[in-house]
């Protein structure tokens, strides 16, 4: 088997455009993202030009298929690979658009998709998402944090969010909650909404999160909502469980983008340091030439599944959320390895090296973190082991 | 000491946040935000918001301490709870016959090698042909199982893997991956057996198999006192001798098919009506040339209703129409398949360097086999396979079946030919209602005999 080592744009399969996308989107992480990766991480600057840049290269919309193009995950996913491969915390960002961008055109809400997705789709308006709490709460491993009271209209919707990701005031954000029963006024087991919400609607607050280990600058808020009124407009899905099951698996496998780039970037600084320290790196696990096939491997399986990104088969969930689980392990590694390969200069607060290990524990945490896919896998096994 | 504070000191709660994890402790307040210390949780303003992460008093909910003396206790009865070694020299996928026979037959080359069992059942030994005829032969429940996973791996000197389901071979870097972590190997074994055939009318919550001791253990704790009505999906080998287990034990069965008569692909014609007259005194009532229509709830019950008008309606549904393996697993690592994992006549390798396949998974020149004396001799030839001796080969043999159906039990010896024709043997043809036997014949000889009574 040969080795791609400068992955992945070369080995893209089809049409010139896309190959033009992703250079462009390579280029781009590599020279103007490059520039500001340190004011992210260390002071909590928002890459809003980059962000920008990105969605007129097109990283933004390849998945979402717009003006009669195939949807093209795979791409979107090599997108944000380039862009995390510089940096993590931009690369989440991307993936809270992308996925937001998911909703939006799968809400099939006139108001939602035509010019509004044309606009996201380029990077024009920027929007995130707040599904982690819904995510865990479909899994039965939390509570909705936000409940809406149906009203003349729509419905009010109040609670709070912790941590928002990828929103502010000109951003708008796609969440879940929960529907209070009129007649007993308590939560509805079987009733919830999707909705996306504009962060300047009356009745949000956003207010500032303690600082993380790493993922700053990704204009992370924490978010109240006082009776905000939702109206259809504003729905992406009414009920929202039989939508929350469609999309779960584009969901998740947007994210392996993120793992691969943080552990693309990590076997980049493996080889850095190569030609000096080769001799003494040799006593490692995890070299770069393994996690290289081993990282390859795992890329060959997620460009095969993102081509169904919609299948909702159990067999196809199941790959999909152990390719993801991959994608988290293998960051953990190949970060890890990549600062016992550079040592002290990998160790140094300015180097890319200690960052990525932080990173690398966010792809491992994020909703779904390794945990819940492992235990998302065990059910899905544990119902068909039975049956 | 302010008045918050002359409550019981031991009476102080604490409180976490759901959200991030904060604790707040009535005993300490939180000053910051204008919390006294000794103020009582239900004594906070509603418009509270967590200090940490801004969530509102609402999120937060009482905080249990774990008691670790407790927790540690309980978890060292759990054996599985080792910490996890991540390389086995051996690495089995299932603990079923297949997987604990190949334990054993490796344990008994070699002392040293390193062996893990994966496995998403508990690992319990016992005999599976036992559940089609355990209470024929009065077995308790508790007596089925020979011993626990626990103690056969500490016997073994193997590590058992619990509840943990294989997802995913990557072999380009030797490691399984499982929902409990990955596991690296030098050898793979699979033995993860094969799955019930479900029929696409009948869910899984609706009906039953007894291709396994956990739902085979349902099954007789809903049945326990109770005499039920039973309908038996499949009249092969497996239903055939359910039926008349579950008959003994005074339930009524209604046994349906798809062919004209039980066991059509194993026996001849005059033999199904022989065992058919032999269920009258049972009360076992057979239904051939069937198709289901749908399946409905009535009353607590279900109904069965079938395309030729019959409608059945009963308490119970068991599936026996068969057993097909999963092949998405060893698809995963490259593995040929056909009807099953397609391993080497003699030494039942796989097209994949290092691993290996026995049992129920497994495709012998694209034939299957569900019995259990061949996986006795394919444990012993992966092990001396394991241990670099090439001189065992596995040999399919065709043996004797035994069909134990105690109001006819039969045994069938010999290949059966499609084109034979059979025979009832002359001398024994007399003795119809007690022993007697038929011959296949074939180009002019015998190629099957089947011993009835």
């Amino acid at each position: 088997m040969e080795l791609i080592l400068e992955q992945p744009a070369e080995q893209l399969s089809g049409n010139a455009k896309r190959i033009e996308i992703l250079e462009k989107v390579k280029s781009i992480a590599q020279k103007d993202l490059a520039l500001v990766v340190d004011a992210c991480d260390q002071e909590g600057f928002y890459p809003e030009a980059v962000l920008k840049a990105l969605g007129a290269a097109g990283a933004f919309g390849a998945h979402l298929g717009l003006d009669q193009e195939d949807m093209d995950f795979g791409l979107a996913i090599s997108c944000m690979e380039e862009v995390s491969r510089v940096c993590g915390a931009t690369g989440f960002v991307v993936w809270c658009h992308d996925v937001c961008g998911v909703y939006m055109q799968a809400s099939k809400n006139p108001a939602l998709t035509g010019e509004a997705l044309q606009k996201h789709a380029k990077g024009i308006t920027l929007g995130g998402t707040g599904m982690s709490n819904p995510m865990k709460t479909f899994s039965g491993i939390e509570t909705m944090m936000l409940k809406a009271k149906k009203v003349e209209g729509g419905y009010l919707v109040s609670g709070t969010l912790p941590w928002v990701s990828h929103i502010g005031l000109k951003h708008y954000f796609g969440t879940v909650c929960a529907v209070l029963n009129e007649q007993t006024g308590e939560v509805d087991p079987d009733h919830q909404i999707m909705f996306i919400l504009p962060c300047d609607r009356e009745g949000v607050t956003l207010k500032d999160c303690p600082s993380f280990s790493a993922m700053e600058g990704t204009s992370t808020y924490g978010l109240h909502l006082k009776d905000v009124l939702i109206t259809t407009d504003d729905l992406v899905a009414d009920p929202a469980k039989p939508f929350i099951k469609n999309i779960k698996a584009s969901f998740i496998l947007l994210q392996t983008g993120m793992g691969l780039g943080v552990a693309q970037g990590a076997i980049d600084s493996m080889w850095e340091v190569e030609s000096q320290l080769g001799k003494v790196n040799q006593f490692l696990e995890d070299r770069p030439v393994a996690l290289q096939h081993e990282l390859d491997d795992l890329r060959n399986r997620i460009m095969v599944l993102a081509k169904t990104p919609y299948e909702s088969s159990d067999e196809y969930v199941l790959k999909v959320l152990d390719v993801r689980a991959h994608a988290s392990e293998i960051a953990l590694r190949a970060a890890q390895s990549a600062l016992l390969h550079q040592g002290a200069r990998g160790y140094l607060l300015s180097s890319a090296v200690q960052r990525r290990v932080r990173e690398s524990h966010f792809v491992a945490i994020v909703t779904p973190a390794l945990k819940h896919l492992r235990y998302e896998m065990a059910k899905l096994k544990g119902q068909h082991f039975l049956n | 000491m302010n008045s918050a504070n002359t409550a019981s000191k031991t009476d102080w709660l604490t409180y976490i946040c759901r959200a991030c994890g904060l604790l707040y402790k009535e005993e300490d307040g939180d000053p910051d935000s204008g919390l006294a210390p000794g103020t009582r949780f239900e004594d906070i303003p509603e418009d509270w918001f967590c200090p940490l992460c801004g969530v509102t008093k609402a999120d937060f909910v009482l905080y249990v301490v774990l008691d670790k003396k407790q927790f540690t206790k309980n978890q060292s009865a759990d054996p599985t709870n080792f910490s996890r070694s991540n390389y086995s020299d051996v690495l089995i996928i299932g603990a079923g016959k297949a997987g604990w026979e190949v334990a054993k037959a490796i344990r008994a080359q070699s002392d040293d090698l390193s062996i893990s069992i994966v496995t998403g059942c508990n690992g319990e030994l016992y005999e599976k042909p036992q559940l089609s005829n355990a209470l024929l032969k009065k077995i308790q429940m508790d007596r089925i199982v020979l011993q626990t996973g626990e103690q056969a791996a500490k016997q073994l000197g193997v590590k058992l893997f619990a509840s943990t389901h294989a997802v995913h071979i990557s072999h380009h870097n030797q490691q399984l991956r499982t929902t409990k972590g990955v596991f690296k190997y030098k050898y793979l074994v699979i033995a993860h057996g094969a799955k019930p055939i479900r029929h696409p009318l009948l869910s899984a919550q609706d009906c039953w198999h007894v291709n396994h001791l956990s739902t085979y253990r349902e099954l007789r704790k809903t049945l326990d006192g109770k005499k039920s009505q039973i309908a038996i999906i499949g009249a092969g080998l497996i239903g055939c001798e359910l039926a008349n287990d579950l008959a003994l034990a005074g339930h009524q069965i209604a046994l349906l098919d798809a062919a004209q008569r039980p066991l059509a692909h194993l026996i001849p014609e005059a033999a199904s009506e022989a065992l058919m007259k032999s269920w009258q005194a049972l009360n076992i009532q057979f239904y051939g040339e069937q198709q289901i229509e749908q399946m409905s709830h009535l009353d607590g019950k279900k109904v069965l209703s079938m395309q030729s008008g019959l409608s059945l309606k009963v308490d119970e549904i068991v599936l026996c129409m068969g057993l097909q393996p999963d092949s998405s697993l060893a698809k995963s690592a490259g593995i040929e398949w056909n009807q099953g994992i397609s391993v080497d006549p003699q030494t039942l390798k796989t097209n994949v360097e290092n691993i290996f396949a026995l049992g129920d998974c497994i495709s012998v020149d694209g034939k299957v086999s569900r019995y259990i004396e061949p996986i006795l001799r394919q444990a012993q030839v992966i092990a001396n396979q394991i241990a670099g001796d090439q001189s065992i080969v596995f040999t399919t043999n065709t043996l004797p079946i035994r069909i134990k159906t105690s109001s006819l039990p039969m045994r069938l010896e010999g290949v059966i030919e499609r084109q034979g024709e059979w025979r009832i043997s002359k001398a024994k043809a007399e003795q119809f209602n007690s022993k007697w036997q038929m011959a296949q014949w074939s180009k002019n000889q015998v190629s099957a005999l089947l011993d009835l009574g």
